[in-house]
């Protein structure tokens, strides 16, 4: 499992990233969405943590940019500005939990969990659908096979 | 004191303006009134002189020209011969007087002025009169009535004498009118009290005695004033008789109405004239009324005036008062409003770090306990201190996130979701929600809605938060004050003036003390231990009430209870 975490607080990257590879988890860390969109492209991540209050295009974009582009990565909102609308402009915008800071490190690691585990069942789901989909069609190519593959 | 002095400058102002702008109208009307009533009272006192002055003169004109007329009748009727003699006259004489006892005496005169026959209370006969004025006139124009004189007796008297031509010669007849009876005659004069008539010649002397106490023969002092040629009646409206009553200065200032006309029969001059108080004592009574009327009107204007002006200011103090009294809830409201919001921005702000906190207490917990499992820490003491630092790490920061969410809410300005709600199903709803709190602590909830209770337009959830903070907050105070027995709490919900409902929530826990009862709504202000509570929960609840357009109350005694009191707008339509 692959956490990106993107926030503009560097000390927080910092030993959140430190503590979490301790734990064994492997960690990325961009201090801004634009950033994060590129790590996105370059590694294969399974689940974001995100801020939402950040210079740039923000975290609510971000997530936007996130969802259109690896509609299938999970994304945690994490912000300090924990407001109703935030929350439901992020759940509407496809993040899997919207929490605010400041939370436990082991509580976030429970929410990264879920959403990693929700991840495995949803590409799982789409292997089973595209295999069905190869035994009905054995001829036709498998443009996301690639991809697919890559997830993981 | 710096308050008294505008109320007094706008007392000044609406007083001056109401006793003015009524009274310039009203005084203008009455001085306009009086001043035309009066120019038409002294005319008609006028005009009433004038006809009685002119009747007056037809009076005395008959008479001279009956007393002309007899002699002359006698002249006709007689020859000289038939008169020469004394006997003779006096015949002819007692005849005349039969007519009129205004004749004194009669004579006769031959053209050379000597007295030929006379019959009279004199001795006249045989004196020559050919060089008196009387004569000589008489002899050039006819007939005579001469100006009141001495003559031969010495004593104020006129005469009519008629020249009759008979045979080349001439001769004439004389009589002398009574002084008394003429003068009895012209003085009668009916006007008012100080009326009085007299008669001056052309010379201004007087031939008849005023009343007043002249002499005859006497100047006229106010002769130079009305002396002149005129025709009819003349009025003079003020002659001062200066001079008059030497040695009597109350008369000397007595102003008189005047009026005069020129005898036919004779150039002399009829003077009428009374004392102007006593000719316009009429318009003084009309005079005192108007000024009674003045005096009543103004101060009936001023009366109101100072009535009126004193409920003016004591509705608008009553006014202003309700102004700052709402002023000072919208500022309060405003700065609540403020500082929640910028309380939320300190909140936001301070998660980021505390957030930090976090992270770092976690690596630091986990590098402990893998130190710790290295045995790299071997004092064990130390090594609990630490951790129990540890845990006060993580305790604080929950409680510094626990204030920043209350702050978050406090200043959270999400749009209301208004529906109209019945109180009769809500009520019991949340208080069912406490009421096992309430009964552990032996709280007796009691519920008073009013049947006729309409409808509140209000946001449910927020109504809800309100209440529950008021109904913990009053368990809390019953809790402090009685333990677990004997704690009331009820909640009365009634129709309230201007389409409001009236939630009233009222415990008998300990109370709030006057001096706090005034920062209860201020943000963060509380009396529970420190990490008990925000001071949050009322300003909260005051803000949502602000923004449901109700308003939000609060009333205690210390020892007794506290009431809490919330109006909300009632719904326009739907009873509850």
């Amino acid at each position: 499992m692959k956490i990106l975490i993107i926030d503009d607080e560097e000390r927080f990257l910092h030993s959140t990233q430190k503590l979490l590879k301790r734990k064994g988890y492997d960690v990325e860390t961009a201090s801004s969405g634009e950033k994060g969109l590129d790590l996105l492209l370059e590694k294969n991540i399974d689940v974001v943590i995100l801020d939402v209050k950040m210079p740039g295009i923000g975290g609510m974009e971000t997530l936007k940019r996130i969802k259109r582009q690896h509609p299938t990565v999970e994304v945690i909102m994490l912000t300090g500005h924990g407001t109703a609308e935030y929350a439901v402009d992020a759940l509407m915008w496809g993040a899997s939990d919207f929490l605010i800071k400041p939370i436990s490190v082991s509580e976030m690691i429970g929410k990264v969990e879920v959403s990693f585990a929700r991840r495995l069942v949803l590409e799982n789901k789409i292997r089973a659908a595209r295999d069905i989909e190869k035994d009905r069609h054995p001829e036709s190519k498998q443009p996301i096979n690639n991809e697919s593959r890559k997830d993981k | 004191m710096k308050q008294e002095n505008p109320d007094k400058t706008m007392r000044k102002t609406i007083l001056s303006s109401m006793i003015l702008i009524p009274m310039i109208p009203f005084m203008l009307v009455i001085f306009i009134g009086y001043f035309y009533s009066k120019i038409s009272i002294e005319n008609r006192t006028v005009e009433s002189m004038q006809r009685i002055v002119e009747d007056h003169r037809q009076m005395i004109d008959t008479f001279l020209r009956e007393r002309r007329t007899n002699l002359q009748f006698i002249i006709n009727t007689h020859s000289f011969e038939t008169l020469n003699t004394s006997r003779n006259l006096e015949f002819v004489y007692h005849n005349l007087r039969t007519i009129s006892n205004a004749f004194v005496d009669l004579g006769v005169f031959n053209e050379d002025g000597l007295h030929v026959a006379y019959h009279g209370p004199y001795q006249l006969e045989g004196k020559v009169y050919k060089d008196e004025p009387w004569f000589k006139e008489v002899m050039e124009t006819g007939v005579h009535i001469s100006d009141v004189f001495l003559g031969f007796r010495d004593y104020p008297h006129f005469i009519i004498a008629i020249k009759k031509k008979e045979n080349d010669r001439s001769w004439i007849l004389r009589a002398t009118i009574d002084t008394h009876i003429f003068n009895t005659m012209v003085g009668r004069i009916r006007i008012g009290d100080t009326g009085e008539a007299y008669i001056i010649n052309k010379q201004g002397l007087f031939q008849t005695q005023p009343r007043t106490g002249r002499d005859i023969l006497e100047p006229d002092p106010a002769r130079s004033t009305y002396l002149r040629p005129h025709e009819g009646v003349k009025t003079y409206t003020s002659v001062r008789d200066f001079g008059w009553f030497l040695g009597q200065p109350d008369a000397v200032q007595n102003d008189h109405l005047v009026a005069t006309t020129w005898l036919k029969e004779k150039p002399w001059l009829l003077v009428a004239r009374q004392e102007k108080q006593d000719a316009f004592s009429g318009l003084r009574a009309f005079m005192y009324i108007v000024g009674l009327i003045a005096v009543i009107g103004s101060a009936a204007i001023v009366f109101v005036a100072f009535n009126q002006t004193g409920r003016l200011l004591q509705r608008i103090r009553d006014v202003s008062g309700e102004k700052a009294s709402l002023k000072s809830q919208l500022i309060h409201a405003t700065r609540l409003a403020e500082l929640g919001q910028m309380a939320a921005g300190f909140a936001h702000e301070i998660n980021n770090p505390l957030q930090i906190i976090r992270s770092e207490q976690a690596l630091m917990d986990f590098i402990l306990a893998e130190m710790k499992e290295k045995k790299e820490i071997t004092n064990e003491q130390s090594l609990e201190e630490l951790e129990d630092s540890m845990r006060q790490m993580i305790i604080q920061v929950e409680r510094c996130a626990s204030i920043t969410q209350a702050i978050l809410k406090f200043g959270r300005h999400t749009e209301p979701q208004i529906e109209d709600i019945d109180l009769h199903l809500f009520i019991p709803e949340i208080t069912g929600t406490i009421s096992n709190k309430a009964g552990v602590l032996g709280i007796s909830v009691k519920q008073m809605i009013d049947d006729e209770t309409p409808h509140v337009r209000g946001d449910k959830g927020q109504l809800q938060q309100v209440l529950l903070n008021l109904f913990n907050n009053a368990i809390h105070a019953i809790e402090d004050r009685h333990g677990s027995h004997g704690g009331k709490l009820t909640v009365s919900v009634k129709p309230a003036d201007n389409a409001s409902v009236e939630i009233a929530v009222q415990d008998n826990g300990t109370g709030i003390s006057q001096e706090n009862i005034e920062k209860i709504f201020s943000p963060f202000f509380t009396t529970k231990q420190p990490g008990k509570g925000t001071g949050l929960g009322l300003s909260v609840c005051y803000g949502i009430v602000e923004g449901l357009k109700g308003t939000m109350d609060v009333s205690s005694q210390v020892g007794q209870g506290t009431t809490f009191t919330v109006r909300l707008p009632a719904s326009e339509n739907g009873k509850g």
